[in-house]
């Protein structure tokens, strides 16, 4: 015991191991105060009441929680955030997997499509959420104007200014953004799937419906799991675009969880309702993920 | 003697390096332009080594969410162009000085009393930049009727509306950071925002009141029964919706000081006449008097080097051309003297801040102006009648201000 013990001491602290500390105390000290620490103060900010500086001024115990989850608001925004993130990361995936396809079909041309679908993915989210709003203008944006010049519908609505269509608008900009990331994760996927296996399936007969779903569906399969998490966590957050496109409106109706955290912050000055929805999107996210964690693991073990 | 003069130039640039440099969000006003800030500043900068100056540009409708975040996150910029109705939330958190501490008294002389609307219990806590009254506009292309009461601007909008050439009245459905669309028929109906208790503060939110419902009922008549107002009005907010008056587009807008220089820089040629904003029928004329000011940030390092900046700024030069360029009728006495100022508009802008009320200066200002006008948009969306959109932005604003 008493050798064993020394054994892992000499182990966790030896010249290595010293070295080792010394160059990861940094990024560890770097995370601990620009990660940890505001992680930990929006956990304690929750608990109080603070002032229009979201400096705390009175401990409440659940009372913000209490407080929030009897605002039926708050639950309207916790339903079109999962309302957001569901049909925006299926959209995503099902048309970066059709993307992806196509990318990986041999063709003339095939490196520039690749390219240019790249593009939403490279562009910053602010800058590609200010050119669709100009696109969605109501009198000069380029999606009416085709409209009503090509006769397709004479009268185009106001996408921004009615509840289903500026969730709808908001939506679609947030997932034309998201599809590269998708079809450049199930591109690289494909490519990594030998060429054999398509070709033992062909000569068993298999057709080509047959072997997307046996051998690309189920070669994706850990690279789907993964990347659709991520994608749901980072829709799930999604703050730029519908703060630039609608700053939550037309009468809340574009608000999810994350832009009322905004505007609970920044708008009202509620810090300390800011802190509990921030609090609530954790534990929401952390459920999301270790669901997904568990489901990953076990195809890996299996 | 060669290198003493060498160390010098080198540590010549250090000095204007290392000299204060005070931080100002700078209000992107309709009409001020992008020369007339980076001259300022430069001029400034130029002919003072020891106190420098960085004017930031902020459009308005992002300047109170920037200004809340800078605040709230203890950096501050040392000044900023502020809504004067915004200036009580601050003080509840310290975050604003007196101004009569940074600014000389030869400026503060040169300032006309009656828009030092900032003078809380007998303290400046800014120091005004534009104030003016809202008027009513008429594009006498399409109308040279000047009603006398709204329900005469609702038969006047009715027979001059012909869309997609010209509508009869501007009305903005999307919310942004003023609550003036509303508050216009809400003064015009006689309404108050809140009760007024005998010592002068404010009580419970009276934006429910009989003439709340009248004013939102009557801005919803407009849109979605008598159709007079802009194609689209829900996508439409104040700042994106006022140059379709500047096309020629509009008849009627309400509308404030801005409106000549804003469509001088748009091109717009038609001729305008400028009248008070009218009452209901029965109802004493009460139009929207605004105040805008700047405040000085308590935990902003430079602001010495800011109130210096502000006597240089505050000189006929620069702040009469300021005005000029944004409209707003001067708040300094000399500037006010310059016969720019004698035009109809200038006229107008006068004669309406003879019945204009100003806004409530009142803690919670924020809340009141979110909630009612997410009343506004639910009322517009369909979502709840007038009294039900209200009486929940009542609810909201007491219950903000601990009522």
């Amino acid at each position: 015991m008493a050798e064993e013990s020394l054994s892992l001491r000499r182990r966790l602290w030896n010249p290595e191991a010293r070295l080792a500390y010394a160059l990861i105390l940094p990024t560890v000290a770097f995370l601990a105060a620009f990660m940890f620490y505001p992680i930990f103060y929006v956990f304690v900010m929750s608990f109080f009441r603070t002032n229009k500086l979201s400096a705390l001024t009175k401990f409440v115990g659940f009372g913000n929680f209490i407080d929030r989850l009897q605002d039926k608001e708050f639950w309207w925004a916790v339903l079109r955030s999962v309302i957001w993130t569901a049909i925006g990361v299926s959209t995503k995936f099902l048309l970066g997997l059709a993307i992806a396809v196509l990318l990986n079909v041999k063709y003339r041309g095939r490196k520039t499509a690749r390219m240019a679908f790249i593009i939403p993915w490279a562009s910053s989210v602010p800058i590609s959420a200010l050119l669709w709003k100009l696109v969605y203008h109501p009198d000069f944006g380029l999606l009416n104007r085709t409209l009503s010049v090509t006769g397709l519908w004479p009268k185009p609505p106001g996408w921004l200014g009615a509840p289903y269509s500026a969730f709808g608008a908001c939506m679609w900009v947030d997932i034309w953004i998201g599809i590269p990331f998708f079809a450049l994760v199930f591109l690289a996927g494909m490519q990594a799937i030998p060429q054999e296996l398509y070709e033992s399936a062909h000569m068993d007969g298999a057709g080509s419906v047959r072997s997307f779903f046996s051998i690309t569906l189920a070669g994706l399969q850990e690279l789907i799991l993964i990347s659709t998490l991520l994608s749901a966590i980072w829709t799930f957050n999604d703050f730029n675009v519908i703060y630039i496109l609608t700053r939550a409106g037309p009468a809340d109706t574009t608000n999810i969880l994350i832009t009322s955290v905004y505007m609970n912050a920044f708008v009202d000055r509620r810090f300390d309702w800011a802190a509990v929805q921030s609090v609530i999107t954790f534990v929401i996210l952390t459920i999301v993920s270790v669901i997904y964690a568990r489901f990953y693991f076990r195809q890996e073990n299996a | 003697m060669f290198r003493l003069g060498v160390v010098l130039l080198l540590l010549a640039p250090m000095v204007v390096w290392g000299a204060p440099k005070a931080t100002f969000f700078w209000a992107g006003y309709d009409g001020l332009t992008e020369d007339f800030r980076a001259s300022l500043e430069a001029a400034f900068n130029k002919q003072s080594p020891d106190a420098q100056i960085q004017i930031v540009p902020v459009p308005w409708d992002s300047l109170q969410d920037k200004l809340n975040t800078a605040v709230a996150g203890g950096a501050p910029p040392d000044i900023s162009v502020v809504g004067t109705r915004w200036i009580l939330d601050y003080m509840a958190t310290d975050s604003v000085q007196e101004v009569t501490q940074y600014v000389s008294k030869k400026t503060l002389d040169n300032i006309n009393p009656a828009a030092m609307e900032a003078k809380v219990k007998g303290k400046l806590m800014g120091l005004p930049i534009a104030a003016g009254a809202r008027i009513l506009a008429l594009n006498a292309s399409i109308t040279k009727a000047v009603p006398k009461t709204i329900e005469e601007l609702e038969a006047d909008a009715i027979k001059v509306n012909n869309p997609p050439n010209a509508y009869g009245v501007f009305m903005p459905g999307k919310s942004h950071t003023e609550l003036t669309d509303f508050c216009y028929y809400f003064y015009a109906a006689g309404g108050n925002f809140f009760e007024v208790k005998p010592d002068g503060s404010y009580g419970k939110c009276t934006v429910n009141s009989p003439a709340g419902v009248k004013a939102l009922t009557f801005m919803a008549k407009l849109a979605q029964q008598d159709k007079v107002v802009e194609d689209n009005f829900t996508t439409y907010d104040r700042i994106h919706g006022h140059p379709l008056f500047y096309a020629g587009k509009i008849g009627y807008v309400m509308i404030g000081a801005w409106v000549d220089s804003a469509m001088k820089q748009a091109g717009a040629t038609f001729p305008v006449i400028y009248a008070n904003i009218p009452s209901f029928a029965g109802q004493k004329p009460a139009g929207l008097i605004i105040t805008d000011s700047v405040a000085f940030f308590t935990k902003a390092p430079n602001l010495k080097a800011a109130g210096k900046f502000m006597d240089f700024f505050y000189q006929d030069q620069w702040k009469g051309k300021f005005d000029q360029l944004i409209g707003f009728p001067p708040v300094t006495l000399s500037a006010a003297k310059d016969k720019f100022w004698n035009t109809p508009l200038y006229q107008a802008l006068n004669k309406a801040a003879l019945t204009a009320r100003p806004w409530p200066l009142v803690d919670g200002f924020d809340t009141l102006n979110t909630e009612t006008w997410n009343a506004c948009e639910k009322v517009f969306q369909g979502q709840a009648t007038p009294q039900e959109a209200l009486d929940a932005a009542a609810a909201d604003v007491d219950k903000a201000r601990g009522m």
